[in-house]
């Protein structure tokens, strides 16, 4: 874990400096934002709660890292990809998959879905699809996942990915555009 | 465009990259009209289910960070590897001076040993009683350093 690195950033001003001198304030906004890609990327709740803590710990340790001319949501969203990347490689974080296991059943999250005043019906089948494309998403590989949850789920657009994932834009359209496909083949869309 | 899209074309669109052609053929289109609004409304419902779980589950972690204790952690870290670093030490210290106690009466025991075999030694090794060793050195015995020390007996 210690190999992720708060990277140094250098983008179009969106937040003020300011803000991050209130950490706290950060943390307080920030927090959902960064536990729910988390959660999205890993289906794994601890671990997700283990990782947004470590985000902002390093996020914090290295504020000064932190120059002011960019958006406090994608310098914290670039440590949280970090982190998702290095999931894999952290020991510890296995030791505790392997003793108490928190994975989050599909179905779970599904259930939440908005009921858009549809008949009893329609939210099943929401919900079906629903859990089609967590279930898809969560077969993908990682940079089409990373890439589909941060424009699906957080909004951002391509170039914004790029600067969260450090992947060109270019890159970022065919990950999304694999992402895309392999969801609507498991909706069952393709002909 | 009379063909339908192709899945291409629909994931694409999804990335918002369409033509005027493909907006007015998903507009005249109801198997494309659908199969777009399909995928758009589970996307969607994704992204709402992500937020409401993750909503649902936050205000627990809200209250998690504290910067005050996140500082209070890093000293409480610092006090703790000094502790651990002075524990260290002592229970490295303990063998070592024990070790060179240890040596130490050794040594004082083998001196003693030493001194002890050398004065045995030198008792077994007399060769007449002690009262008579001035006697035994007038007598030669063939040795020659003997002889050049004491004065020569006459015939």
């Amino acid at each position: 874990m210690e190999s992720v690195a708060a990277p140094e950033v250098s983008i179009a001003l969106e937040t003020p400096v300011s803000t991050i001198e209130d950490f706290d304030a950060v943390a307080r906004l920030y927090w959902p934002v960064v536990f729910r890609f988390l959660f999205a990327s890993l289906h794994d709740r601890d671990a997700a709660e283990t990782l947004t803590q470590d985000c902002f710990l390093k996020a914090y340790r290295h504020r000064e890292r932190f120059r002011g001319d960019a958006s406090v949501k994608t310098w914290l969203m670039q440590i949280a990809v970090n982190l998702v990347r290095d999931y894999a490689r952290n020991r510890r974080l296995q030791f505790w998959k392997r003793t108490r296991s928190s994975k989050v059943d599909l179905n779970e999250v599904s259930q939440f879905v908005p009921d858009e005043q549809s008949s009893p019906e329609e939210q099943t089948l929401n919900r079906e699809l629903v859990r089609a494309v967590w279930g898809a998403a969560a077969a993908l590989p990682e940079r089409q996942h990373t890439v589909l949850l941060l424009r699906y789920v957080e909004d951002m657009d391509l170039l914004e990915i790029a600067r969260v994932t450090g992947i060109k834009e270019g890159t970022v359209k065919a990950h999304l555009f694999r992402a895309l496909h392999s969801i609507r083949e498991r909706l069952g869309g393709e002909e | 465009m009379s063909r339908h899209l192709s899945p291409e074309q629909i994931s694409c669109w999804m990335m918002g990259e369409r033509t005027a052609q493909d907006e007015e053929h998903v507009r005249d289109c109801s198997t494309c009209g659908a199969e777009v609004n399909r995928v758009e409304t589970a996307l969607r419902l994704f992204q709402r289910s992500a937020k409401d779980w993750s909503q649902e589950h936050s205000p627990e972690f809200r209250n998690v960070w504290s910067t005050e204790g996140v500082r209070r952690g890093v000293r409480t870290l610092a006090l703790r590897w000094a502790l651990a670093g002075l524990t260290l030490l002592v229970l490295a210290g303990i063998p070592i001076q024990t070790i060179r106690e240890r040596g130490q009466r050794e040594a004082r025991a083998n001196q003693i040993d030493t001194a002890l075999l050398e004065q045995v030694d030198a008792e077994v090794s007399r060769a007449v009683p002690a009262p008579m060793e001035p006697l035994a050195r007038l007598i030669t015995w063939g040795s020659t350093e003997t002889t050049t020390d004491k004065p020569q007996t006459s015939k």
